[in-house]
């Protein structure tokens, strides 16, 4: 049990660092008013989405890293949760704003009033957001929920 | 028959061992996390991200339907077929009913976008459907399903020091959040206050401060890039003019004792019927003022009325609020509806801090018709109040934000 519970620190606390270094990086790259793209990783530099959601992406880190220490206490367990909660805020409404981009053609004139096949799928293409690309890794709290109440 | 003490208290016991189970209360994982949502340090970020997404789907929910097909709908095909078949072209009733239009060259020129005809079916039924309807959907919708998780009472919670500051508490959240829907209700809302100096407050502040839906999906539509600038402003004046009310308005403001339920899976026959019962209800309050508020200031614009008030008070505006003369005639038309007002500003050429004081100013306006009929039906000794304040803050604040450009440069 113990050994399982330091994997599962070790894993948080990496995770928690990471989270924490992308938000930081989205409210420097929102300060420089600019974009940045590295590979499969899109930083955006608006107000909104780089400095507010980039706030809460760091706030996501910090909750991670907190919740460490003591990781079986319930509390500090559920500090683990609202850090990936806070992850899935971020990255759910990016993912919903590609979906809502991705189907109507915005033409304004003529032309057909829906996506084609290619420019629908080519939407959902990289590069993503620091939160998207941090989902699947937060969703690893999951099975440590479920562990938790087989557990009870 | 008669019991004795005794009798009675084992009757007590006997119910009690069949009905209570003891042991050791263990906090669950959903306990810890109610627990740290109403904590200001780990509930603030819960707050600040659920605000987040409130706005991003917001945003992106609206943008679909308006900028994805409304736009072209009604551009592309409502107005030019109406324009065609509506009899009277620069008569009069074309111009209140279908397109306004312009003068180019001493001839009569059509309008190419629904924002800029004015007509009551073009523009009344572009910004009603195209603009309002999106915005008012996904706003009740998230509106409901954080009040049925268990959220809101957490939030009221949260921000009742921050809101005891002007003389509030945290229920005024409430109104606060129902207004930015539609302020009719949120006035209704504010009933739910204790006493008179705490509803006056909030009725004030909810009819300068808080724009409805039908202007934030306008302003959405129209000028998204400067929305987090304008809503800065109305929020920074929410707090300064609360703070300066809750010093000078004679009155209590008491404490609040909530009961905060445990979070729950909401209930999908509750939010339909929730976000049903509140769109029905915006519908036929505000369709009509949409309509009629079109008619009517096709009808100004008509008969020179806008015109004129726009010139007499044309140094006002450029002089004190340092927005160009052509914004006159929209603030003053803002008092019909606000939403036109600003679809009206976005096709004025002004700097971007321009066009931000004016839209500013618009919000902190006049409250639109049907709030002003709302406000008078919970008494006119509170109406003549609000709108005293009303006219103090327009021109205070609205100076102000002309000052701080001026001192950043930008003015």
């Amino acid at each position: 049990m113990a050994g399982k519970s330091s994997v599962a620190v070790i894993y948080f606390a990496i995770l928690g660092i990471v989270t924490t270094a992308f938000g930081i990086a989205d409210i420097l790259v929102t300060a420089g008013a600019s974009e940045f793209a590295y590979g499969i990783l899109e930083i955006p530099g608006d107000l909104f989405r780089g400095g507010w959601g980039g706030v809460i992406v760091l706030f996501a880190g910090l909750f991670y890293l907190s919740g460490i220490r003591n990781f079986d206490e319930i509390h500090q367990f559920s500090k683990i949760v609202m850090g990936s909660i806070l992850i899935w805020i971020m990255a759910g409404c990016d993912i919903f704003a590609m979906i809502t981009e991705s189907i109507p053609s915005w033409e304004e004139e003529t032309g057909p009033w829906f996506n084609t096949l290619s420019d629908f799928i080519a939407a959902y293409a990289p590069p993503y957001s620091p939160a998207v690309l941090l989902l699947p890794f937060s969703l690893v709290v999951v099975y440590y929920i479920r562990k938790r109440e087989q557990e009870i | 028959m008669k019991q004795t003490i005794d009798q009675r208290w084992d009757l007590i016991d006997k119910i009690a061992k069949q009905t209570i189970t003891f042991g050791e209360y263990r906090h669950t994982l959903k306990d810890a996390i109610g627990e740290f949502t109403v904590k200001p340090l780990t509930g603030l970020p819960i707050a600040i991200a659920v605000m987040y997404a409130f706005w991003s789907i917001f945003g992106s929910f609206a943008g679909f339907f308006t900028d994805g097909f409304f736009v072209r709908l009604f551009d592309a095909y409502w107005l030019p077929w109406l324009q065609e078949v509506f009899p009277g072209q620069g008569g009069w009733l074309y111009a209140i009913m279908v397109d306004a239009g312009g003068i180019e060259g001493g001839e009569f020129v059509l309008s190419d976008n629904c924002l800029e005809s004015f007509g009551v079916l073009t523009s009344g039924l572009f910004v009603a459907i195209g603009v309002v309807l999106p915005a008012i959907v996904i706003f009740y919708l998230m509106l409901a399903l954080l009040e049925d998780i268990g959220y809101m009472p957490r939030l009221a919670v949260l921000i009742d020091t921050m809101l005891h500051k002007i003389g509030l508490h945290g229920y005024a959240i409430v109104p606060t959040i129902l207004s930015l829907g539609c302020n009719v209700p949120g006035v209704t809302a504010t009933r739910i206050l204790e006493t008179k100096k705490q509803r006056f407050i909030m009725m004030t502040l909810l009819a300068i401060f808080i724009p409805c839906g039908a202007q934030i999906g306008i302003m959405q539509d129209v000028v998204p890039g400067l929305m987090g600038w304008i809503l800065l402003y109305l929020i920074i004046g929410y707090f300064i003019f609360g703070y300066i009310l809750n010093k000078i308005v004679p009155g209590k403001a008491p404490e609040f004792l909530i009961d905060v339920p445990p979070y729950r899976r909401p209930m999908l026959s509750n939010i339909v019927k929730k976000v049903w019962g509140r769109i029905t209800g915006f519908f036929k309050v505000a369709i009509p003022f949409v309509l009629l508020g079109a008619a009517m200031v096709g009808v100004l614009y008509q008969l020179g009325v806008i015109r004129f008030l726009g010139d007499a008070l044309a140094p006002v505006f450029v002089g004190w609020f340092g927005v160009p003369k052509e914004t006159a005639g929209p603030l003053i038309a803002a008092f019909l509806r606000k939403d036109l007002a600003v679809a009206q500003l976005s096709v004025i050429e002004m700097t971007k801090y321009q066009m931000i004081t004016a839209v500013v100013l618009v919000s902190i306006y006049f409250p639109c018709v049907a709030t002003f009929a709302m406000m008078l039906k919970e008494g006119w000794k509170e109406l003549l109040g609000a709108m005293a304040v009303l006219t103090v803050v327009v021109f205070a604040y609205g100076g102000l934000i002309h000052l701080i450009g001026i001192l950043l440069g930008v003015a």
